[in-house]
């Protein structure tokens, strides 16, 4: 285990900084073991002033058992690649793993996904190569940065030996922030805004979809970053430092 | 690894044209390619003259059409789809597109467009460019095979025509008819028909009068019976029924009588109550009886509805069934006052002129009387009349006319002499309050008594339209008056200025424009016809318009006219009174998108008379 990152992670400031991706990206790319994780690490990641508009980023989804890291495994990952303005259909993953443990028959119907599509998925260690590929290059658009990126480290520190960490831009985060510049009357006074998904998708009257498959929820946070950035952001000047975690 | 999108196939599949292509594998393929684009309220999405490479479909949010001067043309909401112009244009974009609401769009790239719209025929129907050809095709598939419409009358004939030598005897006539189990015998003179005897003319005319046995069938046959060709649509041969109140109509083909039509048979292929009806109207012998029969009507307009008729077909039904109560109502008058002193022309007006009446109109009516009319001898008989007419008429479902254009109005009720006054004076000189009158007054017809005085009258108003070219201007302004909806948004109806309303007059906004760009080009080709379809079949043949304009007029007043007659319907079945207006929360997509096709040429066909008969106000 390296101790830097897991330093890094520990002491993680509560209040976001701009943080050198780029930067700690080299370093780990020297102390991952070989392998592909090594060579994701070794492709790098943008520079901390790039501008919005030049961001390359990744909708990400994860279905999983459960929802302790440490317990419960992902069995499916969705994806769509997009920038500050155009998703992209054409570039989308999709992919289901087989779990070690079996599964919890309450998940299965937040899921829709059957026991039988499962045992015939392969286990995720098998997969998890192509996932680092769609993931390499891009930064990571999200709900709810503490799911996605925690069970992905987890998964990587199983296979591997050596956690797996990237930039993510969570839509849930961005949605708070917009909201606590509410004023402070407001805040009191008014009803706590809901930051779920569909709540927030709602705020930029977007369409309501059937949530909990990987890839149409990954769709739903490409959409919602797009409907953010266009009311709150400023694509051409805003750094991608001021928004990344 | 097979990644589904399904939510994207499935908000395009439940739209047109994708919903008609939904099993289509390539689709799948398509929405990999798909692209999804957010645009907040106001921003632009398509820039007039940019080149444009994408077909938009709405998936959320709303979107306005402006064209090169800036006009709103449209509005488009969730399922629409824009751009598909420049792509099969391959060129830029002679229209601009905005976001009017925050809206979520799926982009389809230009290839996977034109290849549907190359492989699939549902799908490029879609978007032909043409409305005229769109609107054309609507209607045809609305149309079902089996209708009266569409039905040669060949196709309702059930055996060969039984017919006797016209020197037989009654009785023989009769044994013959038994013995075939027919209720109607055609009269033959060297193998040409000379006549026709029913079941009726045997009880009324035979056995009634106490004629022997032995007289010829010929004095009891009705001479030179009105026949007609077997490739004649059944519905033509319903109405000459209701119209000549026969029940019998012999057919031809090359000259040969190859079978009877009768009302049975009719009956057999539908229902179909207004024939009957007409005759029961002409039976009565009071107004109670009239208004027992007037309670009828609804049942016998959604009856038609229902038997899938056209509007031009049901419009000429109710006006027969119009005309056959002012018809019984004159003739109790008749009874009751006397015969008329001099005679007299009773005069449709308005749609009831045009035979285009729907359910439940207003009576617009006047009588021409004979020049020798003496006010102090005769004008009290004809003011009994006339309110005798009126009053009755009111009772039977017709309501009095709100501008009192009825014959119980002195004004309306005048010699010819002073008519054709009346007509020379709105011609030469038209004034605004003098072309309200005409409107309606243009459209007359005469529809009982002395009918040749109501020809007269329409002759000296298309000779004085002639000689006056500075009406027609005045006519063709007049008809730019009343401007459709430039379609629809949401539950809204869309104004030309972009001002949206709740419910709108399919009358007022559609089907009298139409009625009055017709009748103007009608003067200028010095048509004698009134009825609308027959007028633009006259303004054809005088070649007024380009090639196919004339016809897509009547496209057009057919399309407003069928979601009049189904909305009046609806109505009727709901228990609603039965109105012009529409909501356009009840129309179909489908309807919608035809509506706004026909406003469409009905506002390009009022920019064209008004150019066409630009004149000097005279």
């Amino acid at each position: 285990m390296p101790k830097q990152l897991m330093q890094f992670m520990k002491t993680k400031p509560e209040t976001t900084l701009p943080q050198d991706w780029q930067a700690m990206f080299r370093d780990w790319a020297k102390e991952a073991p070989e392998g592909p994780l090594k060579r994701y690490y070794e492709a790098g990641t943008i520079p901390m002033d790039t501008p919005l508009k030049d961001v390359p980023m990744l909708a990400l989804d994860l279905e999983t058992t459960g929802l302790d890291s440490h317990t419960d495994e992902i069995i499916s990952v969705g994806s769509v690649p997009m920038d500050h303005r155009i998703i992209r259909c054409n570039g989308s993953g999709y992919w289901m793993a087989k779990p070690e443990c079996s599964l919890n028959p309450e998940s299965v119907t937040i899921h829709e996904i059957t026991h039988t599509e499962l045992e015939e998925a392969p286990p995720l260690h098998h997969i998890f190569e192509n996932i680092l590929e769609t993931l390499s290059n891009k930064v990571v658009v999200v709900h709810c940065v503490a799911i996605e990126r925690q069970f992905l480290l987890e998964a990587a520190l199983k296979i591997y030996g050596f956690p797996l960490y990237f930039p993510v831009l969570d839509t849930m985060d961005i949605e708070r922030r917009y909201h606590t510049k509410l004023p402070w009357w407001k805040q009191i006074l008014g009803k706590k805004p809901s930051l779920r998904l569909d709540a927030c998708r709602q705020y930029y009257h977007l369409p309501r979809y059937k949530a909990h498959h990987a890839l149409t929820d990954a769709l739903s946070s490409a959409e919602l970053l797009q409907a953010q950035i266009a009311y709150h952001m400023d694509a051409t000047n805003d750094p991608i430092s001021k928004y990344w975690l | 690894m097979d990644v589904e999108l399904t939510e994207i196939v499935e908000a395009l599949c439940q739209h047109a044209p994708f919903n008609e292509i939904a099993d289509d594998p390539s689709l799948k393929d398509m929405v990999k390619e798909v692209e999804i684009q957010y645009v907040r309220t106001g921003e632009w999405i398509i820039e007039r003259g940019t080149l444009n490479n994408t077909l938009f479909f709405i998936r959320s949010g709303a979107v306005e059409v402006l064209n090169k001067n800036g006009k709103l043309i449209r509005r488009m909401n969730e399922g629409e789809l824009f751009g598909y112009g420049s792509l099969l244009r391959g060129g830029k974009s002679s229209q601009s597109m905005r976001a009017i609401e925050d809206s979520l769009f799926y982009r389809i790239p230009a290839r996977w467009f034109l290849k549907l719209y190359e492989e699939s025929d549902t799908f490029s129907d879609f978007f032909e460019l043409d409305r005229e050809t769109r609107l054309k095709a609507a209607m045809n598939s609305q149309t079902s095979d089996v209708s009266l419409m569409t039905c040669p009358i060949k196709s309702l004939l059930r055996r060969d025509p039984i017919g006797i030598d016209v020197g037989e005897s009654i009785r023989q006539a009769a044994q013959m008819m038994t013995e075939h189990r027919v209720s109607s015998l055609l009269i033959m003179e060297n193998e040409q028909l000379v006549g026709i005897v029913t079941d009726r003319d045997l009880r009324t005319r035979a056995v009634a009068e106490g004629l022997a046995y032995d007289t010829p069938i010929k004095a009891i046959m009705t001479k030179n019976p009105t026949v007609m060709d077997s490739g004649d649509y059944a519905a033509e041969a319903v109405l000459k029924m209701m119209e000549l109140n026969i029940h019998h109509i012999p057919i031809v083909k090359d000259h040969k009588t190859i079978g009877v039509l009768s009302t049975g048979d009719i009956i057999q292929k539908e229902s179909h109550g207004s024939i009957y009806l007409i005759s029961d109207i002409l039976k009565q012998t009071d107004v109670d009886g009239l208004k027992a029969i007037s309670r009828k009507m609804t049942h016998t307009f959604t009856q038609l509805v229902v038997a899938d008729a056209n509007t031009q077909m049901i419009g000429n039904a109710m006006s027969h069934i119009g005309t056959a109560f002012v018809k019984r109502l004159l003739q109790l008058g008749e009874e009751q006052f006397g015969k008329p002193p001099v005679p007299y022309c009773f005069i449709a007006l308005g749609s009831q002129a045009r035979e285009e009446q729907t359910i439940k109109t207003d009576q617009d009516n006047a009588i021409i009387l004979s020049n020798r009319y003496d006010p102090e001898k005769h004008g009290q008989y004809f003011e009994q009349l006339s309110h005798w007419v009126c009053q009755g008429l009111d009772q039977c479902g017709y309501p009095l006319c709100t501008g009192d254009v009825m014959a119980s109005n002195t004004l309306w009720r005048q010699p010819l002499s002073v008519w054709k006054n009346y007509f020379s004076e709105w011609i030469q000189e038209p004034k605004a309050e003098a072309l309200l009158h005409l409107s309606i007054f243009f459209d007359l017809r005469g529809i009982y008594g002395d009918k040749l005085l109501a020809n007269e009258l329409n002759k000296h108003i298309r000779q004085e339209a002639k000689n006056n070219s500075g009406f027609l201007s005045y006519m063709a302004r007049n008809a730019n008056q009343r401007k459709p909806p430039l379609g629809f948004f949401r539950q809204f109806v869309l104004d030309g200025e972009g001002k949206q309303s709740r419910t709108f007059n399919l009358k007022e906004r559609g089907i009298a424009p139409i009625i009055d760009i017709v009748r103007v080009h009608a003067l200028a080709c010095g048509s004698d016809k009134l009825n609308t379809i027959e007028r633009i079949a006259d303004i054809e043949a005088a070649k007024l318009l380009p090639d196919g304009r004339a016809k897509d007029l009547a496209l057009a007043l057919e399309m407003i006219g069928m979601v009049r007659i189904s909305s009046q319907k609806d109505q009727i079945e709901n228990g609603e009174e039965p109105t012009n207006h529409v909501n356009p929360e009840r129309l179909s997509s489908f309807e919608k998108r035809h509506l706004r096709d026909a406003f469409h040429i009905v506002s390009r066909q009022q920019e064209f008379i008004k150019f066409r008969y630009a004149g000097k106000r005279s």
